[in-house]
């Protein structure tokens, strides 16, 4: 690369990087420069606390399964095709996000803990629609990270759509 | 490539500035969504997927606005080019692992990884090439 090449690609960058930079510091729901690991909580004793602050935190098959058996909300956050092969009993789900945010509303609130979960560990699908369902005013949201692939590899149940 | 026509030349400018406009769109206006799309590929470590999702949206911005208005074309052009074939080994490595992740490329919501994404991408590298070898001036306005 000759030298005027290069400072041409240094400037552009530096130009991109004070936008951005600029641009994150004032606009509202700006973010931080290095994200930070979701929480995790093991135990369905915690599900309940620090619900005076809006989260999405993440728990394992363990608690998942705890929390099933208790009647907890599953959000099943695959396209709906993917229910064709069965997802955990009792779990709704809709591609629309307006109108699967009413079904939870009506059904739980918008205080009480609910689950979503998604293909797998790598889908990330369960996390943006938490963070979705988020900014329409769900303060409790848990992301079953491991998600159906855990599930069913760990031999639970499944229910199928009639 | 001086054997391309220039009106051409041009027209693959605008198409490919275009291109890099649009898809930084939604990233500048949703951060965090691109933050975790970059996140699925599991391979930005120490959680510096954030940073890239403050910078990487509004470098395709301005390389998309230069590659139009003809400024710093062959830099423009060099930046582009080196991003898409980043993006190609990233779908490529995601592809191979098993992911099956939202691309986050931010041309059409909710499109996942696949090969298709990676022959798009090599189209697009393609016309970086094409661009960044001409040596044709149409509307440059600024030197090359």
């Amino acid at each position: 690369m000759d030298i005027k090449l290069f400072k041409q690609v240094i400037l552009i960058t530096g130009i991109s990087v004070l936008c951005g930079a600029s641009f994150n510091a004032l606009r509202d729901g700006g973010i931080s420069w290095l994200a930070k690991p979701m929480e995790k909580i093991n135990s369905t004793n915690n599900i309940e606390l620090n619900i005076d602050v809006p989260s999405v935190r993440e728990i394992n098959l363990e608690t998942a399964l705890n929390l099933q058996k208790n009647g907890t909300l599953f959000v099943d956050a695959r396209s709906e095709e993917y229910l064709e092969d069965g997802f955990i009993p009792g779990a709704i789900n809709n591609d629309d996000t307006d109108a699967l945010s009413d079904e939870i509303a009506t059904l739980i609130g918008f205080d009480r803990g609910f689950v979503i979960y998604c293909s797998d560990d790598d889908c990330g699908s369960s996390e943006d629609l938490a963070y979705d369902l988020q900014e329409y005013g769900f303060n409790n949201i848990l992301v079953f990270k491991g998600g159906w692939k855990t599930w069913i590899e760990s031999g639970l149940d499944i229910e199928y759509n009639e | 490539m001086n054997k391309i026509h220039p009106v051409l030349i041009l027209v693959i400018r605008i198409l490919l500035g275009l291109i890099f406009i649009y898809a930084s769109y939604d990233k500048i206006l949703d951060p965090g969504k691109f933050a975790r799309d970059i996140s699925n590929y599991h391979v930005v470590p120490f959680g510096l997927e954030n940073s890239i999702a403050i910078i990487l949206p509004w470098l395709e911005l301005i390389i998309g606005m230069g590659i139009i208005f003809g400024v710093y074309i062959n830099a423009n052009t060099f930046i582009s080019g080196g991003l898409l074939a980043l993006f190609i080994v990233l779908i490529a490595q995601a592809i191979l692992r098993g992911f099956n992740i939202d691309c986050g490329c931010g041309l059409k919501e909710g499109e996942v990884v696949g090969w298709s994404k990676i022959v798009e991408n090599f189209l697009f590298l393609g016309a970086c090439y094409i661009v960044h070898q001409s040596k044709s001036r149409l509307l440059e306005f600024y030197p090359k």
